[in-house]
């Protein structure tokens, strides 16, 4: 059974039952180049695919999904669906009516190089890496691209299309001088395999990385803090994210549950997400439920003017669609961000403190529910408007919305991190922050 | 699975295109996942993954492609894109001709749940979830329960142009109680997640009740402690989930998919001392019902007790397929994935450091300031530098080798290596505890153990 067969045969099903449905179905295709030792090492080539229902019966929501497109187990899903929402005790839930959203293609021609010159350009950016002395071991290179084609069809009507992908340059290596090691990471990210190009990447990673070393204890104490825009995109994709969903509001979970209207960081800050941005990573014609893209200011000027919300959020909040609803196959409804980002400030003037490069151990050491994070982190030391000297085996330590709070310098380049969502950042500098070290 | 005539057309048609050895895997899942806050049901879930892998060897080269189409005209032409990719058309190899004779092998259930994956409804199941919930309501101050209950079972088909033929089947049961305790003073969360290779019988062997409670009585202790101070202290680790600090800092520098590029700190150390002589570290995949067990490795090979350091000394890495090709060392059934996305690699399958002679008692006696903890979180560790980091869950300080008030929000950081020197005694009471484990092939079911043991010196990074 193809995709649209498939989505028709559990349409069809649905109806004849007599219960809502919603069909979402992806089909993704993936290229992997790895480079080692000036060799490809490892090609992976995949296609990859499923369907997943979201089903209404009785005002309760149930979900399912397969990635067999036999009929029997197509069937399975559908009792699978009705069982999971018959178990809900919450009624209430229902499909946003819809209607024709088109076709998009949002990637055109971008990936459609030849095979040759993608294998050259993780060799080429292996071989940038290995031209300088101190790089003792690069452990991963790999060229990568990804299209994705996605499909939405419910019973209310819904029906549309789009397509979407990127190319991917990423690499991480161990640096090494004078008994110091450090191993660092780099990546580009474009819709474009032509805008990529080894060679930049190669040089960012050795600036970023052997800055580092010969990194002293960083003595333990409160410091100013300079979050460089990787950093910060790291955490705020983590923390903000998790705060902004309109979701995490209603189950009690966020801090800025009840703060609509009130400030809740400096009047410096203020958090966009633009789905509409031509070259976004992140970009859609639509959301998860069929809802058209829309450009969402969060906060303005450290005013909360919105959580993030999908159909069933915002009725619950009574609160306007954002159109922030998101779902894998594998997925239930969600809210997610497209392309989040910070606006630029006026510049970061750095004097006294810590320059925080990278953090590590987001998933265990920064905890959303409770806005506090303790986390382990690479950077440099400022002293009297210079760069001093590298500092290592610290931790960085605070709240989420104290640190939002204290917020006192932005600086005016954006950039783009995909590694917690697709989030932008400027450098971002804050008063003061813990600091764990020797 | 699939047809044998099948799998045997798909690994000649490879070897005849040059590989020199061809392995392909299948599986299918069921899965079932119920999330359910404060008595009602917020997520049910169900689903199939349905697909299958194929890797090719040229030497040590490897080229990986994987689909869920199954039909066969999808599979020969994945093989046949395949082979081209890596270009290598021309040298055909005519061994790659005539039939395979395959060596079959079935799981024998060493694993198996006493309760089917198809038995009993929906309804016992959110039951049990309920009863947790109830546990966990320790006092007023726990505002909210979310009980996650996750249910898998894997088929899975594993067989090689060599002749292997593996067939396994993996029943997977957990349940993961978060408890979230808040007064004026702020939110905290306790975290319990028993899981086994079991079906609902696991609720036999962790009655859910006490689940609950578990976690109910860590969120109330998070909510009195203060923020953990920071500074470089000695640290006791508690048993069981404790062992995530050398799951980190120790195990991931003995598995060959960072050993054989010399990217661990730990390459090239077979016979020496790399830790204190209290430490004997094993990895072991053959524990009756581990949550990381499992009957076959997912390159076909049985399951086996791999000794990694004895008594200080370092035994043996954690060795797949292409880490045995690129380092000589002898295949330990290392090799996992978590689904045919992905090319296996060296992995951990349950890992523990196996008990010493100190009573628990004697590890705090003499110490004047540090920390105990009690109870550990995710970390995560570089294995070129051997940095680690990871938090503490639930944490108290010592003070004159007495366990006093409870911190929150530490982390404990540093470098693997010195902090295997480090353990000056460990403990007899082993306890093993479930966790997910992500790397290059992907998150795996793992268990990680150990006594209570004792670090003569470790930063702790706090708010100060």
């Amino acid at each position: 059974m193809t995709f649209e067969e498939a989505r028709d045969y559990l349409l069809q099903k649905a109806k004849a039952l007599g219960i809502d449905a919603e069909v979402l179905a992806t089909h993704t295709r993936e290229l992997t180049i790895q480079a080692h030792g000036g060799k490809v090492e490892e090609i992976t080539q995949a296609t990859q695919g499923g369907i997943g229902v979201r089903v209404v019966v009785e005002g309760k929501t149930g979900y399912a999904y397969t990635e067999e497109r036999t009929p029997e187990a197509l069937d399975w899903v559908v009792q699978e669906a009705l069982e999971n929402a018959l178990l809900q005790s919450e009624t209430g839930g229902f499909l946003p009516a819809g209607g024709a959203l088109g076709q998009h293609d949002l990637l055109g021609e971008g990936l459609s190089a030849p095979l040759e010159h993608k294998r050259q350009a993780a060799l080429d950016l292996e071989a940038g890496l290995r031209a300088d002395a101190r790089v003792k071991q690069v452990q991963m290179t790999r060229y990568s691209e990804r299209e994705t084609q996605a499909t939405l069809g419910s019973t209310q009507g819904v029906a549309g299309a789009f397509r979407n992908g990127y190319a991917l340059l990423l690499t991480s290596a161990i640096m090494a001088e004078g008994g110091s090691l450090k191993q660092g990471y780099e990546f580009d990210l474009s819709k474009e395999f032509h805008a990529l190009e080894p060679g930049r990447t190669a040089q960012a990673f050795l600036q970023k990385t052997g800055r580092l070393l010969g990194a002293r204890p960083l003595k333990t104490g409160r410091y100013k803090a300079y979050f460089e825009p990787k950093a910060f995109g790291q955490l705020l994709g983590m923390m903000g994210w998790f705060l902004l969903s309109a979701k995490n509001v209603l189950e009690g979970k966020s801090l800025l549950a009840g703060k609509l209207g009130q400030k809740v960081a400096s009047e410096m800050f203020t958090l966009v997400d633009d789905p509409t941005l031509p070259d976004g990573l992140a970009s859609r014609p639509f959301d998860a439920e069929g809802t058209a893209a829309k450009r969402t200011v969060f906060i303005e000027n450290g005013l909360l003017r919105t959580f993030a919300h999908n159909s069933e959020t915002a009725r619950k909040m009574g609160a306007p669609n954002t159109g922030h609803a998101s779902r894998s196959y594998k997925g239930v409804l969600g809210v997610a961000p497209t392309n989040l980002f910070v606006q630029p400030g006026q510049g970061v003037k750095q004097d006294d403190g810590i320059i925080i490069s990278d953090l590590m151990g987001l998933h265990a050491g920064a905890n959303p529910i409770s806005g506090e994070f303790s986390l382990q982190a690479l950077g440099l030391k400022v002293e009297g408007g210079e760069l001093a000297y590298p500092v290592e085996n610290f931790t960085v330590a605070g709240n989420f919305l104290e640190l939002l709070s204290n917020i006192t310098a932005l600086g005016t380049e954006l950039e783009w991190n995909p590694l917690m969502g697709i989030v932008g950042s400027p450098m971002v500098e804050v008063a003061e922050l813990s600091f764990a070290g020797a | 699975m699939l047809a044998e005539a099948l799998v045997s057309e798909v690994l000649q048609k490879a070897r005849a295109g040059g590989a020199e050895l061809a392995e392909l895997y299948v599986e299918r899942w069921r899965r079932r996942a119920l999330r359910v806050l404060s008595g009602e049901v917020k997520e049910a879930t169900s689903g199939i993954e349905y697909g299958a892998g194929l890797r090719l060897f040229y030497g040590t080269e490897v080229v990986y492609a994987y689909t869920n189409d199954l039909s066969p005209e999808s599979l020969l032409e994945l093989t046949e894109t395949l082979v081209k990719l890596k270009g290598s058309a021309g040298q055909v190899d005519a061994s790659g001709r005539g039939g395979l004779d395959f060596r079959k092998a079935a799981a024998q259930g060493l694993h198996a749940p006493a309760i089917p994956f198809t038995a009993r409804d929906k309804r016992y199941r959110l039951e049990r979830i309920l009863e947790a919930e109830a546990g966990a309501q320790v006092g007023p101050q726990i505002k909210q329960v979310q009980s996650n209950l996750m249910e898998w079972e894997q088929e899975v088909l594993v067989a090689n142009s060599e002749g292997v033929w593996a067939e396994d089947r993996r029943v997977r049961t957990r349940l993961y109680v978060t408890a979230i305790a808040q007064d004026e003073s702020g939110m905290q969360t306790g975290v319990v997640g028993p899981g086994l290779s079991v079906g609902l019988e696991l609720f036999d062997r962790y009655p859910p009740a006490e689940i609950g409670r578990k976690a109910g009585m860590q969120a109330l202790t998070n909510l009195r402690a203060k923020p953990a101070p920071a500074g470089s202290m000695p640290v006791v680790i508690g048993n069981g989930f404790g062992g995530v600090i050398f799951h980190e800092a120790l195990g991931h520098l003995l598995e060959t998919t960072s050993v054989a590029k010399k990217a661990s700190v730990l390459s090239d150390k077979l016979g020496e001392k790399v830790a204190s002589e209290v430490v004997t570290y094993i990895d072991d995949g053959t524990t009756p019902h581990g949550w990381g067990s499992q009957e076959f490795d997912d390159e076909g090979r049985p399951s086996e007790r791999t000794v990694l350091i004895e008594n200080g000394v370092l035994k043996s890495y954690m060795v797949d397929r292409l880490g045995s090709l690129l380092t000589g060392y002898r295949p330990t059934g290392s090799g996992r994935r978590q689904d045919y996305t992905f090319a296996p690699t060296s992995r951990m399958r349950n890992t523990f450091i196996a008990p010493g002679s100190t009573p628990r008692e004697k590890l705090f006696e003499g110490i004047e300031y540090g920390l105990y903890a009690a109870d550990m979180g995710g970390g995560q560790v570089r294995p070129g530098s051997g940095e680690y980091n990871f938090a503490v869950k639930e944490g108290y300080i010592i003070r004159h080798g007495r366990i006093e008030e409870p911190v929150r929000g530490a982390m404990l950081v540093g470098k693997g290596p010195e902090s295997i020197q480090r353990i000056v005694a460990v403990s007899d009471d082993l306890e093993m505890g479930p966790g997910m484990c992500g790397s290059l092939s992907g998150s795996l079911p793992v268990e990680v153990g150990q006594p209570h043991l004792l670090i003569s010196e470790i930063v702790v990074g706090g708010q100060a």
